[in-house]
């Protein structure tokens, strides 16, 4: 069955093509731009909420991995590889959307700025997450060795941060979006956006669950 | 626990096998670096904080892996998880002896490290040793969390070192940057929060591995 298949599939994929295709109407449009870079700072309007969103997923990931060794119920272990799959497809966003910035701003593709290291490093990380998921071992084990990993993951971030914050003092960061816009009127459109990210990101993390689930049952049905 | 250290010590005094080959591999590492920069001595004292962990980080992988595959190899993982004390020990028992290990094989490579770069040693040693102790404790309590995680995995040896990396990379920058301060001789007062950042990322690291061992062994 092909994935717009499903009536729920069509509606989501539909809702968020619509939405997506607003929003870029909004930034191109009615959106207040920065002074000095007014085409290319534009992209600060997608980028800021896909690392927000990311951050986000993978905050969930904690958390749904800390309920699952606490009541060890296998849907907290595929919320929280939902979360890790939504988070890791938003943070790809930001390391691809980070540097088309970086580059007509400060010259070179990749600069290595305290969150744009961070969020490599977290990518990294979660890569190395999926690989345990695969090749890990039985997949009772795995589910637990995956929670724990996702829980050590996000608390390493402040230590990442912090240690690259230090590493290149004299090294510039990038700007914060409200000083970037100098707060002229940016809320609505930047609302409009994290919305519609956070949906998004609702909508893979939907999506993936629902995966894992019916996978989980055909196995059942096998065994 | 002290019997948990004692076995692992007289396992390792009797095959020597880990140590030595850490101490083998740290070598190679240093002469294949010695040749692909071949560099001034003065740029090479500049980067030689960064080698010199890498080959301390590379090292510690090989012995993180062999740490844990004793029991894997005869399947004798039972025999600790059936025994009746708590598993959060078992884990700061392999912290311990493996950071024995690493320091003995790095205290072994390191006359050669500093003879082939052609650095001198100007500075001083007592901060130096102090930063190797607390980077190497803090390499191993991450990977030996990381290696029980691994403990059953298919690809072992790839999993450990793509998923110790990126998160010892704090140790790793805090450790270099420490280094490289010791060697200019600056002050402490310049460098604290490098210290500050190692310790606080072994005890969040030790105690998670305290904590979480319980679950990661349980069949």
């Amino acid at each position: 069955m092909s994935f717009l298949a499903l009536r729920v599939n069509k509606i989501h994929f539909l809702l968020a093509a619509f939405l997506s295709g607003i929003n870029i109407f909004l930034i191109l449009t009615i959106a207040p731009q920065n002074q000095l870079q007014p085409d290319f700072g534009n992209i600060f309007y997608i980028h800021v909420p896909v690392a927000w969103t990311a951050f986000i997923g993978y905050l969930l990931v904690m958390i749904f991995s800390i309920l699952f060794l606490w009541k060890q119920g296998q849907t907290w272990d595929h919320f929280a590889l939902a979360s890790a799959e939504a988070g890791t497809i938003f943070m790809f966003l930001v390391l691809i959307t980070g540097p088309i910035w970086a580059k007509p701003a400060w010259g070179h593709f990749w600069v290595w700025e305290p969150r744009l290291t961070t969020s490599l490093v977290l990518f990294l990380i979660f890569l190395g997450y999926f690989m345990l998921r695969e090749f890990g071992g039985n997949p009772e084990q795995v589910s637990r060795y995956a929670a724990v990993l996702g829980i050590i993951a996000f608390l390493d971030v402040p230590l990442i941060f912090l240690s690259v914050k230090l590493w290149l003092p004299e090294l510039q960061s990038h700007p914060q979006v409200g000083q970037y816009f100098e707060n002229t009127g940016i809320m609505p459109v930047l609302m409009i956006n994290y919305s519609l990210l956070s949906l998004l990101v609702v909508i893979s993390f939907m999506i993936r669950f629902r995966v894992h689930n019916l996978k989980r049952r055909e196995t059942h049905k096998i065994i | 626990m002290g019997n948990l250290i004692w076995k692992e010590l007289i396992n390792e005094w009797r095959s020597r096998e880990m140590v030595v080959s850490m101490f083998i591999f740290g070598l190679a590492v240093t002469l294949v670096f010695a040749f692909a920069f071949n560099v001034s001595p003065v740029l090479f004292r500049q980067f030689a904080p960064g080698l010199l962990w890498v080959v301390i980080l590379f090292t510690s992988v090989l012995g993180l892996n062999r740490l844990f595959s004793y029991e894997g190899d005869m399947d004798a993982h039972w025999s600790w998880i059936s025994a009746p004390i708590d598993r959060g020990l078992v884990f700061l028992s392999k912290l311990l002896v493996g950071f024995i290990f690493l320091s003995m094989a790095e205290l072994l490579f390191i006359v050669p490290f500093f003879l082939f770069l052609n650095l001198d040693v100007s500075f001083s040693i007592l901060f130096f040793l102090g930063i190797l102790i607390l980077g190497n404790s803090a390499i191993i309590s991450i990977g030996c969390l990381i290696s029980g995680l691994a403990l059953r995995a298919n690809m072992r040896e790839v999993l450990i070192p793509v998923l110790l990396f990126p998160l010892a990379s704090p140790v790793i920058i805090a450790a270099t940057k420490s280094t490289v301060f010791i060697f200019e001789n600056k002050p402490f007062g310049e460098w604290r929060i490098w210290i500050l950042i190692l310790f606080t990322f072994l005890l969040t690291s030790a105690l998670l591995g305290y904590l979480f061992y319980d679950q990661i062994v349980e069949e």
